[in-house]
């Protein structure tokens, strides 16, 4: 396993750097720099300079990358060029928010998810089967920032019950920190509910017409015990990668949710430093999430052999 | 437990606690005025590192030597007079006596002088350095200390924008700080100044708070006056909360998470007034939006064509549609509110489509596209550039929106290469300083749109100038030759649109537009 | 023996194991989804030739109308009709999507076929460069091409395409390599013909059926990044109008024209379930282990 571990990490370097040296270049093609967009409609020449100067941006594009990977090695990723903020402990607190609620809604939606699933896998084709899968269909149809305005809508400005904008870190005051997190979080559920129920459902079906399921049920097992001692656990590792697909694939998408409900998340700090040119923090947040997709991924691969044994790393 | 004791707690605790919870409810709580941004602050330090938003946040803690007042005129702040000499290279101010730094210092001459050193050091990185180490109209020579509340600059050359320049908010109002702002290796840590608010808590990304300065020395006058005035607090707090989308500032506007919004479009402003509970406070502010020519592109460079784009906008439907009413008509670069803006200023161009469509036709003008560049980041530009290609349509000229990403629109700007643009140049409170933004030498500056020699010469005298009415005879033959070259179409000048809720007194947008929370109070009951 | 078998078979070969299913009424979700598509792509090309109102033309006296008999779904904050912006949206929204689509499709194909035929270093690096650009975040991508060519339809269609196209070149590459070693292409690779012809002829129409279903699936997913894009400000320019741009542009008005907002997500809604509904039942028809 060890080997595994070390094999694909090797293999995510070369990837990490291509991907660094793409953003590198990209974002310095686009035309205007952060410097202009600073000094705006009041810039000479000479405060222009001074200021490209003072953000390092006078060296040659080649050199930049050479010094940012250098400094990454070292553990620095610099300094904002919006705030002057440190990049690395920016990061670590946007993206403390944007994992809070990933995290949680994925795991609230997988936990409700695969046991209906489950359900409807076992009553295939009846009313309540159809009835599971048109409504996660449903669900896995709406945009999520729609829903979420819906919602913000309905919960924050008619009823007034949650707060609209803003955030309070947990550390803070943890109960007013949960109002801010509730409509993200249940729209984020409702939202990949559907997707993971339809492949749960999928999966368990699959597994249910095996043969060593019949076995089993031959053998006198309830039917319980066949869901949920062979089915579940063999019908699991399709669900397991979309779950993974979902949550690496999610950090890079929740910019949309995090702009509907104002919060400081890592996404939302991508998009503003693209707009604001911010290299450093763009720079930053590239690298994380490409970091946190190759670790989900990975964890995802080991995970497998839990619940498919025939599965070898 | 013992029954006793058991029946103590469970009277005394209950009785306890709501003693406690009216005391401190009647001690009261502090209050606490909450203000959208959309953004959060640069950094804490006046004209280094800042941006509009940063610029309305330091002007509440320090204060300069003079300040722009209500109608954008200049008068002093810290100091209780200015003396210009005769020739104009000596300025001598003389400081108020018994004011405070939030500190609990005395503001001195020295302290001025070690602020101002400060600016001018390079390593600082001023914003407003180029204004004043000659690379402007004048360099400041030296500032002397003859006495503990007297300083005295001298300069160069006669500069009659000298003092408008040290006012300007994104100068951070040459804000006077005390020494220890800064640590002893020269690092910035807060600033210390004397103005009715210190730094409060600053939650990076999510709000910055300001606490009133209870030992502030007001001026002696009754009321706020701009910047200057009588500056005194009435709210223990005020928390600028980062909302960067303007739709999220609204909401929170409605719902209560916020109690001001300094800045709403024109379009939330008529929905918004019809709503109970929410008041519009409204001011035409010194933007300037138009639309600008390459005078030296090959097309554009037919000063016929450009003239006949001028005549065929009708100028006061798109200005009615661009800012749903609210403001005027301005063909010219002296903004409507400014002291400047007399007759000869609100001359501007006819609507006559015959003139236009003659001037075309003379000018071989048959059809080709003309590009204009727009933007979707400010609407109002955007808007312009759609309007004015509708408009043109009737007159046979053939406009092609060119769409870009802002930052792309800046370069353009910057390095000239453009046919035409919609923009929006931001607000200068002086007449000379609005001239300036838009007249140059192409080569050095290619964004300049206008290089006339002859209005080049107009524009430095009007810098030196410090006589009114001398700088007024000077800008009417500005914008008389400007009328006639159509470097640019100037179109109207923004507005800027607060809405506070009920409850919160004392108010004001303002020509200058930044927001001030001195002189405001929330009333009685209050969250 | 066996190679003469398959020879005989040559022409066009599916995979083994497809029991070929006689014509049966389609399943529901076949009928409702593709009924949908139907409806939504009946309302594009309506649009092209007549809208109730001129989608573009501005109103300002009739602004923030709510929906009535003369305006169905009522009016915007400039007047224009909603409905007749909804039919424009119709046409632009889908038909970016299929280009895009497309995009992706074709340039996968071609380079996941590459891959998993050469093998080798070609295999190795497209791969890793296709990995790259998967962890690569979308906006970025989007906003760069549209930085650098210009905000319109097809940078986004560009920006869109290549971002799909690492998850189709891994599709194909997949089926690729599961086909590259079954009898037939080794048959065909025998008898002289050469390494392309082979690819085309049989190992392409093979790929076919998980690449309609990724097909289907990424049509929606092109439909929902244009709308999310369209959001943060990046969409096609107004005043052109997609389902996302006007559903972006409704966020202001959410208190006091909330039908502004509530009828482009409708519209985004129906047109995904649409291609759910229908991916599922092609799904369904094309990979036989699935069905009961």
């Amino acid at each position: 396993m060890f080997r595994f571990i070390l094999h694909r990490l090797g293999m995510a370097v070369p990837t990490l750097l291509l991907i660094s040296v793409m953003v590198f270049a990209l974002i310095r093609f686009i035309p205007g720099d952060p410097a202009l967009l600073m000094l705006g409609d009041m810039a000479d020449a000479q405060s222009l300079a001074q200021m490209r100067s003072s953000l390092g941006l006078d060296h040659s594009v080649v050199t930049q990358y050479l010094i940012w990977i250098k400094s990454v090695l070292s553990g620095d990723l610099g300094v904002s060029i919006s705030t002057r903020q440190a990049v690395l402990p920016l990061l670590f607190e946007r993206f403390s928010v944007s994992a809070t609620i990933v995290l949680v809604a994925v795991a609230l939606a997988t936990l409700i998810a695969v046991p209906v699933g489950l359900f409807a896998a076992w009553k295939q084709d009846s009313a309540m089967d159809l009835g599971l899968v048109a409504g996660a269909t449903l669900l896995l149809s709406i945009p999520s920032f729609w829903l979420g305005l819906l919602l913000l809508y309905a919960f924050g400005i008619k009823l007034g019950w949650l707060p609209v904008v803003g955030y309070v870190t947990f550390a803070d005051d943890p109960l007013k920190a949960i109002t801010y997190l509730v409509l993200p979080i249940v729209t984020l559920t409702l939202v990949e509910f559907g997707a993971i129920a339809r492949m749960a459902r999928a999966s368990t079906i699959e597994v249910l017409r095996l043969d060593y399921i019949a076995h089993a049920r031959a053998k006198g097992l309830s039917e319980g015990a066949v869901l949920w001692r062979h089915a579940l656990r063999n019908a699991f590792a399709p669900t397991w990668t979309l779950v993974g697909l979902i949550l690496g694939n999610l950090l890079g998408g929740i910019a949309v949710l995090e702009t509907v409900f104002t919060l400081p998340g890592v996404g939302r700090l991508m998009v503003d430093s693209i707009f604001a040119r911010d290299y450093p923090v763009l720079q930053g947040c590239l690298l994380l999430i490409t970091c946190i997709y190759v670790f989900v991924n990975l964890c995802v691969d080991l995970l497998y052999p839990l619940f498919d044994p025939r599965v070898k790393l | 437990m013992h029954h006793y004791v058991k029946k103590t707690l469970y009277v005394g605790v209950p009785t306890l606690s709501l003693c406690f919870a009216a005391l401190t409810l009647q001690a009261g709580e502090p209050s606490l005025i909450k203000v959208g941004f959309n953004g959060d602050i640069r950094s804490t330090e006046p004209g280094v590192n800042r941006d509009e938003n940063s610029d309305a946040f330091i002007m509440h803690i320090v204060e300069g030597l003079v300040a722009y007042r209500e109608d954008a005129s200049v008068g002093p702040m810290l100091a209780k007079d200015v003396a210009i000499s005769d020739d104009g290279l000596t300025y001598t101010f003389t400081l108020r006596e018994g004011v405070k730094f939030q500190n609990g210092k005395s503001l001195t001459a020295e302290d001025v002088k070690w602020t101002w050193q400060r600016y001018l050091d390079p390593k600082t990185q001023w914003r407003c350095l180029p204004e004043f180490d000659g690379r402007g109209v004048s360099k400041i020579l030296d500032i002397s200390v003859p006495e503990p509340l007297k300083v005295v600059f001298r300069i160069d050359q006669p500069n009659g924008v000298l003092l408008a320049t040290m006012s300007r908010p994104d100068c951070g109002g040459s804000g006077i700080v005390h020494p220890d702002s800064v640590a002893a290796d020269g690092t910035w840590i807060a600033p210390i100044g004397t103005g009715p608010f210190t730094l409060g808590q600053w939650k990076q990304g999510q709000y910055v708070e300001l606490n009133r300065f209870k030992d502030y020395t007001p001026r002696a006058e009754a009321k706020p006056d701009g910047f200057t005035g009588n500056k005194q607090a009435f709210v223990d707090r005020v928390r600028f909360v980062v909302i960067p989308d303007a739709a999220s500032a609204k909401a929170a506007l409605l719902s209560g998470g916020v109690d001001v919004l300094p800045d709403v479009t024109a379009m939330d402003e008529a929905e918004l007034k019809n709503v109970a509970g929410m008041q519009v406070r409204i001011s035409p502010v010194m933007t300037l939006g138009g639309l600008l020519f390459q005078t030296r592109d090959p097309l554009l460079g037919d000063v016929r064509i450009r003239r006949a784009v001028a005549l065929s906008l009708d100028y006061s439907q798109m200005v009615a549609t661009l800012s749903n009413g609210l403001s005027a008509v301005n063909n010219s670069i002296i903004p409507t509110t400014s002291a400047y803006y007399d007759a000869t200023a609100q001359k501007g161009y006819p609507h006559d489509l015959e003139e236009a469509r003659r001037l075309l036709k003379e000018a071989g003008y048959h059809g080709q596209p003309i590009k204009l560049i727009v933007n979707k980041r400010y609407p109002q530009m955007f808007d312009m550039g759609v309007l004015s290609q509708a408009m043109l349509q009737s007159v046979g000229v053939n406009i092609v929106l060119e769409t870009m990403e802002w930052g792309a629109q800046l370069e353009r700007y910057q390095s000239g290469n453009f046919q035409m643009m919609a923009f929006s140049y931001s607000p200068r409170f002086d007449a000379a300083l609005s001239y300036e933004s838009v007249t140059g030498n192409k080569d050095k500056e290619p964004r300049k749109v206008w290089d006339n020699p002859k209005a080049l010469v107009l524009l430095r005298e009007a810098q030196s100038e410090s006589v009114a009415q001398k700088r007024q005879a000077l800008f009417d033959q500005l914008h008389t030759l400007m009328l006639a070259d159509v470097p640019m179409v100037m179109i109207y000048n923004g507005t800027s649109i607060g809405v506070v809720k009920d409850g919160i007194e004392g108010y004001r947008s303002w020509p200058i537009s930044k927001p001030r929370l001195w002189g405001v109070s929330l009333a009685a009951t209050s969250k | 023996m066996s190679a003469k078998r398959t020879l005989q078979a040559e022409p066009a070969l599916r995979a083994p194991l497809r029991a070929r299913r006689a014509w049966r009424y389609p399943p529901l979700n076949a009928l409702i989804g593709g009924g949908l598509l139907l409806i939504l792509i009946g309302m594009a090309l309506l649009g092209l030739v007549w809208t109730p109102y001129e989608p573009l033309r501005l109103d300002l006296l009739a602004r923030f109308q709510a929906p009535s008999a003369a305006h169905w779904l009522g009016t915007d904050e400039f007047g224009r009709d909603a409905l007749s912006r909804m039919m424009m949206g119709a046409r632009t929204s889908l038909w970016i999507s299929l280009l895009s689509v497309s995009f992706a499709v074709v340039a996968g194909t071609l380079i996941g076929m590459l891959a998993g035929y050469l093998r080798g270093w070609t295999d190795r690096v497209l791969m890793m460069l296709n990995d790259a650009l998967l962890a690569f975040p979308g906006i970025l991508m989007a906003l760069g091409i549209m930085a650098i060519i210009g905000a319109s339809q097809y940078g986004i269609v560009l920006a869109l395409g290549i971002a799909y196209t690492p998850s189709v070149v891994r599709v194909v590459r997949g089926s690729v390599l599961s086909l590259r070693e079954l009898e037939f292409v080794e048959a065909s690779r025998v008898i002289g013909n050469s390494e392309f012809y082979t690819m085309l002829r049989h190992i392409a129409p093979n790929c076919l059926a998980p690449l309609c279903v990724l097909a289907t699936s990424m049509f929606g997913w092109a439909l929902l990044s244009e709308s999310a894009l369209s959001f943060l400000g990046l969409g096609v320019p107004p005043p052109a109008a997609t389902w996302g741009s006007m559903l972006a542009a409704s966020r202001p008005y959410i208190a006091s024209a909330a039908w502004l907002g509530i009828f482009p997500g409708i519209f985004i809604s129906l047109a995904l379930l649409a291609i759910n509904l229908f991916g599922d039942a092609l799904r369904d028809r094309l990979d036989p282990r699935m069905r009961k």
